[in-house]
């Protein structure tokens, strides 16, 4: 019993936290991509700012059931996280983050708006691109611990890098498709130069965009917590490669422009299905 | 009640329902006796359940001291059938089916009734597997018999026929349940041939059912494909009994255990499994299935569900013993995962809805011949896991399509936009069981995380249940998201559907959740037992408890696991807040979509202003890319992989 209180002490920690963090890393990266850009760029703490202006809003809808995807959205977002905390089947916890991902889709596609149809398909394709590659860093982690709990990562005496390093350089290849940052931003960008109406979330607004928002704090927590896992010990090594992941994150986003969809299929299959797998192989050979 | 009296009901119900269905012609009388039929096949299964848990794990049931020879009976009809197929060919003139026959009928005669081969001692032995079988055949199949009921009614209306062919279509299709029963409960491989051969007849007349040129066509084709299948069994039986010298499937299932493997018994095995893959539509052979769609809906619905293609997995899978662990095994769970990735990208490219279905059956059958192959515990488990949770969300899911098909006239996926003003009833169900394919808590998707975290052992395999689990939410993605597609409707139309199919879709709809809600205690009581029967390396070990399923290493620690239940009060939270939502919204909040800024007065926002002031409609496609994963492009490389990956089945064994 006092387990189950544990955990759930635990995951409300991490949902109330998690916001707090992603926001604020959101709202560096508008600060940092700005000054590369020769720009002042808003206070760091625009994001949110924004969120609040968005829930105060007017509710307006384009059909009744948008809001019910976007909840879905946060709701299986929010899951995942709590299976991080609780240091649960890592694999599982892949498969609900991609669900959250396709609620987001249903929900753009269940309005009859051209441009959030478009942004829907094309996020389907980045679920392809990225989905593999995600689950083999999986099993490279389970050929290493030989467990698929995130318990025994922490416990694991030495580094993952030091056994998945090629695993680990796919993971940040699809870490870009899936902050849907340049080259791969096809289904929203956040660059104005890019994309005046904003693929997959455009018919989504007010209170709707905010939870969007809310969940994409979420999901910039839990993919950076994934990768500070390769590094879980010590604790703050792992954060640094974090970081330092996010800020190349950036200025690969400020440096390349949007490429074409089967560029990034042929791209991710072929570099990053392929890089994990030949480190998987060697793992298995070992 | 004895398991004599039970066998012979489960047997010999169904083809007595189907005669008096072909003798008593009043569509009235037929309802009747359906319903009466799936109430008595309901407490059939259920009393085999009772009855298997109380005599603790297996029923034997053998045929001494009946007053006739039951083995040269069976002998009779396997005659009689191979001369009806033959007949058949020569109607239709296809001298191909005649050979395939003739190749058939001499080692039969040679093998059965000159040289005469010592028959098993148990006729019927029932255990975990045949039971799982049994109740999805018989709770599944009469579901779809009483859909049949309603939907063939409105069928044959849609054909303008003169006189009903349906008596005909209800002795079929009855026939086929009772083959099925019959085939997962023999012991004896040469009986369990002519109920396999029996399944095949019945897909072909169902196939052809309607009669037109293209039925016929694709009938025929499904014939010959499951004939090649019926020789190698045939092949399989003859060497098996040169090698081990017995007939019973649980000795040949043990024998390697006992005896190594040794001589020609690996052949015989790989013959088996390639009868399988036959009767399974593994690639080469999908072609068959594929082409079964033409068939009414009833018939798709109950080949890809509990008849039919399972027939092919469950001899795969009660043949996992014998094979477990060898260079067999694992060709086996090469091509299972071959075809699962293969046919969920080509299953990408799919408009027509029905292929869409017939892909995701072919790639889920893949994956459970794949994870038959892998042979660990836990991947057995998931294989038989899998089994159970696809039979009943495709049964479910090809009875939506067929309504789906009556209502707007088109199986389309583009055309299903905005189904769920149509047709809400229906829209809800299908929703439901397509998530049930996809999404975590549900079965489907939980047998394909097992399968993951059994495959890690073999890099080969595990990148094709990889790329396959991401093609499959890909495809499913995009045909939820088309029929969820709604403008603004104050109103929901309501739907005219028969008791028939309205009720029949409301109980595999229940079924397909408590099914996914109920894995801990499936897996506990029902796979847990025939895995522990089945005797196979228990490096990895499954385990049900706290309401989901967990993996444990030899040191029986836990390696991963999922407590699948937690998360099935996210999904009600969400399917409580859509109806919700959906009396709650204003007309006031409700907005067009954005199109540019040239909408029209139209509120849906379906029209614009196009260049010249012209009244445009809005068109909006799903991406098939059929560039990348088109039809014609994969099916013809996939085809000659897959040919090769059973030559090297083959050759591995040679």
């Amino acid at each position: 019993m006092g387990a189950i209180i544990n955990n759930i002490g635990i995951s409300a920690v991490a949902v109330i936290i998690a916001p707090l963090l992603g926001g604020l890393l959101s709202g560096l990266d508008r600060k940092i991509t700005a000054r590369m850009q020769n720009r002042m760029g808003p206070p760091v703490f625009q994001p949110f700012y924004d969120f609040f202006k968005l829930l105060g809003k007017e509710g307006i809808t384009v059909n009744q059931t948008q809001m019910a995807y976007v909840i879905g959205h946060f709701l299986f977002m929010a899951a995942s996280l709590i299976m991080l905390v609780l240091r649960q089947d890592m694999l599982m916890l892949i498969f609900i983050m991609a669900f959250s991902s396709v609620s987001l889709i249903m929900g753009a596609m269940s309005v009859r708006s051209p441009y959030s149809k478009i942004g829907a398909q094309r996020e389907i394709i980045q679920i392809m691109a990225y989905e593999p590659v995600m689950l083999l860093m999986v099993v490279g982690v389970y050929l290493t611990t030989k467990s698929f709990m995130i318990e025994s990562i922490i416990k694991h005496d030495t580094p993952l890098l030091y056994n998945l390093p090629m695993v680990f350089l796919s993971l940040l290849f699809v870490m870009t498709i899936k902050m849907r940052k340049s080259p791969f931003d096809f289904s929203a960008s956040h660059h104005a130069h890019q994309e005046l109406i904003k693929g997959l979330t455009t018919e989504f607004s007010g209170p709707q965009l905010a939870i969007i928002e809310l969940t994409h704090w979420y999901e910039l927590v839990l993919l950076f917590g994934l990768i500070s896992l390769f590094f879980a010990k010590p604790f703050w090594v792992g954060i640094l490669i974090a970081a330092a992941s996010f800020f190349m994150e950036i200025v690969i986003d400020n440096i390349s422009a949007r490429m074409t969809w089967k560029w990034m299929l042929k791209a991710v299959w072929l570099l990053g299905i392929g890089a994990a797998m030949t480190n998987i192989i060697w793992l298995y050979l070992r | 009640m004895g398991k004599y009296i039970l066998l012979c009901i489960a047997i010999l119900l169904p083809l007595l329902s189907g005669l008096l269905c072909y003798y008593i012609k009043k569509p009235a009388g037929r309802k009747i006796i359906t319903g009466i039929t799936a109430i008595t096949m309901f407490c059939v299964a259920g009393e085999f359940t009772a009855l298997l848990l109380k005599s603790g794990g297996k029923l034997v049931i053998s045929m001494e001291g009946m007053p006739f020879d039951i083995g040269w009976l069976i002998k009779l009809f396997d005659i009689a059938l191979m001369a009806y197929i033959a007949y058949i060919g020569v109607t239709l003139k296809k001298p191909l089916i005649v050979l395939l026959t003739l190749l058939q009928f001499i080692p039969f005669t040679i093998f059965e009734i000159i040289m005469v081969p010592v028959e098993p001692e148990n006729a019927f032995v029932i255990d975990y597997l045949s039971l799982i079988m049994i109740l999805l055949i018989s709770v599944i199949g009469p579901i779809i018999t009483i859909f049949a009921t309603g939907y063939m009614k409105e069928h044959e209306h849609h054909l303008g026929l003169k006189a009903s062919r349906q008596p005909r279509f209800f002795l079929i299709l009855y026939v086929f349940l009772g083959a099925m029963n019959a085939m997962v409960m023999t012991d004896n491989l040469s009986w369990m041939y002519l109920f396999w051969e029996v399944t095949t007849l019945c897909s072909f007349l169902l196939i052809s059912h309607d009669g037109n040129a293209q039925a016929v066509k694709n009938a025929v084709r499904a014939l010959w494909i499951n004939l090649l299948g019926g020789i190698a069994f045939l092949s399989a039986i003859i060497v098996i009994y040169q090698n081990i010298g017995t007939l019973s499937i649980s000795e040949i299932s043990s024998a390697p255990h006992a005896a190594g493997m040794s001589g020609l018994l690996p052949l015989g095995l790989a013959l088996l499994c390639f009868a399988g893959f036959t009767k399974s539509a593994m690639f080469p052979f999908q072609s068959w299935l594929l082409g079964a769609m033409v068939a009414p809906t009833p018939v798709s619905a109950l080949l890809h569900s509990s008849t039919m293609v399972k027939a092919g997995v469950y001899l795969i899978i009660r043949m996992a013993p014998a094979y477990n662990g060898t260079m067999l095994g694992n060709v086996v769970a090469v091509a299972g995962g071959f075809t699962f990735a293969v046919a969920s990208a080509i299953a990408i490219s799919q408009r027509n809805g029905k292929r869409v279905l017939a892909y995701s059956t072919i790639s889920n059958l893949g994956l459970i011949i794949c994870c038959t192959g892998l042979g660990t515990n836990a991947a057995l488990g998931a294989a038989m896991l899998l089994m159970i949770f696809h039979a009943v969300s495709k049964a479910l899911l090809f009875l939506c399509i067929g309504t789906i098909e009556q209502g707007i006239g088109s199986r389309d996926i583009e055309d299903m936009q905005g189904l769920m003003k149509k047709m809400p009833f229906t829209t809800v169900i299908t929703v439901i069981g397509m998530v049930s394919m996809m999404l975590p808590p549900f079965g489907v998707l939980m047998t394909k995380w097992l399968a993951i975290e059994a495959a890690v052992g073999q890099p080969m395999v595990l990148v094709t249940i990889i790329l396959g689990s991401a093609f499959t939410v890909a495809f499913w993605a995009k045909w939820i998201g088309i029929i969820l597609t709604m403008s603004y409707k104050p109103k929901l139309y309501k739907e005219d559907l028969s008791f028939s199919v309205r009720s029949s879709l409301i109980v595999l709809v229940s079924g397909v959740l408590a099914a996914s809600m109920g894995i801990m205690p499936i897996y506990n009581r029902f796979v847990k037992p025939q895995l522990a029967l089945f005797n196979v390396d228990s490096s990895t070990a499954l385990t049900g408890n706290q309401g989901g399923l967990w993996v444990h290493n030899s040191d029986n620690l836990i390696v991963g696991g999922f407590d699948s239940i937690v998360l099935f009060l996210v999904i009600f939270a969400i399917m409580t807040i859509i109806p919700y939502l959906l009396h709650r919204t204003r007309p006031e909040d409700v907005k067009p979509p954005y199109l540019c800024g040239e909408n029209t007065e139209d509120r849906r926002g379906i029209e614009f202003t196009s260049p010249g002031d012209k009244i445009d409609n809005v068109v909006v496609h799903n991406y098939y890319m059929s560039g990348v994963f088109g039809e014609e492009k994969m099916t013809l490389w996939a085809n000659f992989a897959a040919v090769a990956i059973i030559l090297i089945m083959f050759g591995v064994i040679i």
